[in-house]
């Protein structure tokens, strides 16, 4: 048996005495401590409450969801990036201060608490609505839980509700297309801080991110011809039947074609020149009909 | 005090010392180890390591079969313990295995993409599981996303695949219930791929974002009041270490994974091409098996079922089971179904 690494993130005692105290907090509100019949309607309020700020919490390892805003600035949550609130000019240096990006920085930082405080809101919709629905889900008004299989009973009611809120409205295009947006606001500061950087490491006469990456695609294609001329036969040893094999073929055309050098000096060219060739455009052969192949028999 | 009052608090008196407990278990637990059937090294490239993993019985199946596992998750999933391993029940029912592992990406292989991983990593230990076998073509089992590199495989090199298997494989990536999907619709793959190699713990963020009070809260309280023994407690820290433990990923494959497949659904819309040629899963006439989980969160069921209707083979065999995602590898239920329709269906087509 073997154990390999683990994720920065596996604590599972820590997360187990979190959820406690969540349940804990939780039963209290239900008014499990005090063993009174509880006015479950007056509950809406604290629930949502709790609720929105455990999913703020929550989607701490979500870099751009700024849940970090109020309580870890600089590096989020030990993965090694940048918060909204590290971004900004670099501290040192001739370039840091007076860069021409900086104006694009601080309108990308405004930008992403523009989206967290629009993010933050479908967090309290969520909560107001989980609120809600338990409270309907619940009826008639029982009396506290008494025991912890009854505590556990309004538990799963409660995530079920809270769920199906969450659910309802994470579904939806305006919340998919504002984690985008956060996701590529985010982004675009890293990389406009990169660029920063690269302004900064090229005045001291270093290596820059892109010219390291320009020798990291040259090598990777020196790989590849190596690993495929490794894979070749001999010539004498090539017949007629070995190259009847339409794989081994299609890859020495492969190899042959898309492999030649001048490809190679224009990818480092590109990769210098720290542009990102466009997404290809989608072909209409795309649009094939799913129906043109249903019905087909099947053994 | 009321007797009511007086009840909720030695219950909940109770509920503290059992969680006392159950910290200290889990603290005991921290260390379980994983993966449990011997395998031993056989082929390298780059971080992707190849596997086989030793017999515990005689062969009973001619062809060997080869796992390719997700690139976002660790493989050792599949054997996490001697009463939850796939790849155990298989090599009971004599199959030949050999795993793909693909290791931790560092920085340096931030511009390895989807077509070295399908062409040189895959294809790679395809090609050496062949020449170990007398050069005939192999079985494949591809797993979640490495289902997705298994079917371009499996179009792109017709002969080196004598039958397909497909567990939890997203094919159309547009459907309604996919949520991951619509998240990233409108990523900048561009500019995400410009920041370098995405940390596994981000990826591990967005999963659980996808039903959170579910994932990140729910089965602990659950452990709160199921007064678990040691052995409940060390299965619930393998499956905790197993979902943590996720490797980072190279920001050329994941862009491109992401833009071609959530973003642009080439593999439906028939419009992908990998090493200069069209991979298109028409083209793909080997036996195929399709197993999918029917709760699936991450990969829904629609998303794996419509791979019956775009493939090329008469022979497609779609079977869904009832679990979810990761259940889909280690629940009792899908590991008293999934190993033997996999040997079963294998053994018909041997």
């Amino acid at each position: 048996m073997h154990t390999p690494g683990t994720g920065t993130s596996f604590k599972p005692e820590e997360a187990y005495a979190a959820a406690a105290e969540r349940f804990f907090e939780l039963m209290k509100t239900f008014g499990m401590t005090a063993g009174m019949t509880t006015d479950w309607k007056a509950l809406a309020a604290p629930l949502a409450a709790q609720f929105e700020r455990w999913l703020q919490m929550s989607q701490g390892a979500v870099p751009w969801s700024g849940a970090a805003a109020g309580g870890t600035p600089g590096s989020l949550f030990g993965l090694g990036m940048p918060g909204a609130a590290a971004f900004g000019p670099l501290p040192v240096g001739p370039a840091a201060v007076q860069g021409a990006e900086m104006p694009r920085t601080f309108e990308l930082l405004g930008r992403l608490g523009q989206l967290q405080g629009e993010l933050a809101k479908h967090w309290s919709e969520i909560a107001a609505t989980a609120a809600q629905r338990f409270i309907a889900k619940l009826g008639t008004a029982p009396t506290a839980p008494a025991s912890p299989q009854q505590a556990l009973k309004l538990y799963e009611l409660w995530v079920s509700c809270a769920e199906e809120a969450y659910a309802h409205t994470v579904h939806r295009q305006d919340f998919a297309r504002l984690q985008a947006e956060l996701a590529n606001t985010w982004a675009a500061l890293i990389a406009e801080q990169r660029q920063q950087a690269e302004t900064l490491v090229r005045s001291f006469g270093l290596p820059t991110r892109t010219e390291v990456d320009a020798l990291y695609t040259q090598l990777k294609e020196l790989r590849r011809q190596l690993a495929e001329l490794g894979r070749e036969p001999p010539a004498s040893q090539v017949s007629a039947t070995d190259m009847g094999s339409r794989d081994a073929e299609q890859e020495r055309q492969h190899a042959a074609g898309k492999r030649s050098a001048a490809g190679m000096r224009s990818a480092v060219k590109r990769g210098a020149a720290g542009k990102r060739s466009a997404a290809p455009k989608r072909s209409t052969a795309g649009k094939r009909s799913a129906r043109t192949r249903a019905g087909r028999p099947r053994r | 005090m009321t007797a009511a009052a007086a009840a909720s608090g030695a219950a909940l008196a109770d509920l503290t010392l059992q969680i006392g407990e159950t910290l200290t278990r889990l603290q005991a637990a921290r260390e379980v180890s994983v993966g449990c059937s011997p395998k031993e090294r056989v082929w390298s490239y780059g971080k992707t390591t190849l596997y086989r993993y030793l017999p515990l019985t005689v062969k009973r199946n001619s062809l060997p079969l080869l796992i390719c596992f997700a690139l976002v998750n660790r493989p050792y999933v599949l054997d996490l313990q001697p009463d939850r391993s796939l790849v155990r029940r298989l090599l009971e029912a004599g199959l030949d295995i050999y795993l793909i592992d693909w290791g931790d990406p560092e920085d340096a292989d931030r511009h390895t993409d989807l077509e070295d991983y399908i062409e040189e990593h895959l294809g790679g230990s395809v090609r050496y599981v062949r020449t170990q076998c007398g050069g005939g073509p192999v079985n494949l089992l591809g797993v979640c996303q490495g289902g997705v590199l298994s079917l371009c495989y499996t179009a792109l090199h017709q002969d080196a695949v004598a039958n397909l298997v497909t567990l939890t494989t997203p094919v159309d990536f547009h459907t309604p219930e996919n949520l991951l999907s619509k998240w990233v619709r409108e990523m900048d793959t561009a500019l995400i791929e410009r920041c370098g190699n995405v940390p596994g713990e981000l990826l591990n963020g967005l999963f659980l974002s996808l039903m959170p009070l579910r994932l990140a809260q729910q089965k602990y309280v659950r452990l709160l009041t199921s007064r678990p023994d040691r052995r409940a407690i060390e299965d619930f820290v393998r499956m905790e270490k197993w979902i943590f433990d996720s490797p980072p990923q190279n920001a050329a494959a994941l862009a491109q994974f992401v833009r071609w497949f959530y973003q642009e659904n080439r593999l439906v819309r028939d419009t992908l091409s990998i090493a200069g040629r069209r991979a298109r899963l028409g083209e793909i006439r080997q036996p195929l098996l399709n197993l999918y989980a029917l709760e699936d969160h991450i990969v829904p069921a629609s998303a794996s079922l419509a791979l019956g209707e775009y493939i090329g083979s008469r022979d497609y065999t779609g079977c869904g089971i009832a679990t979810g995602h990761i259940g889909m590898y280690v629940s009792r239920a899908s590991g008293a179904q999934v190993p033997d329709r996999i040997a079963s269906w294998l053994a018909e087509r041997s």
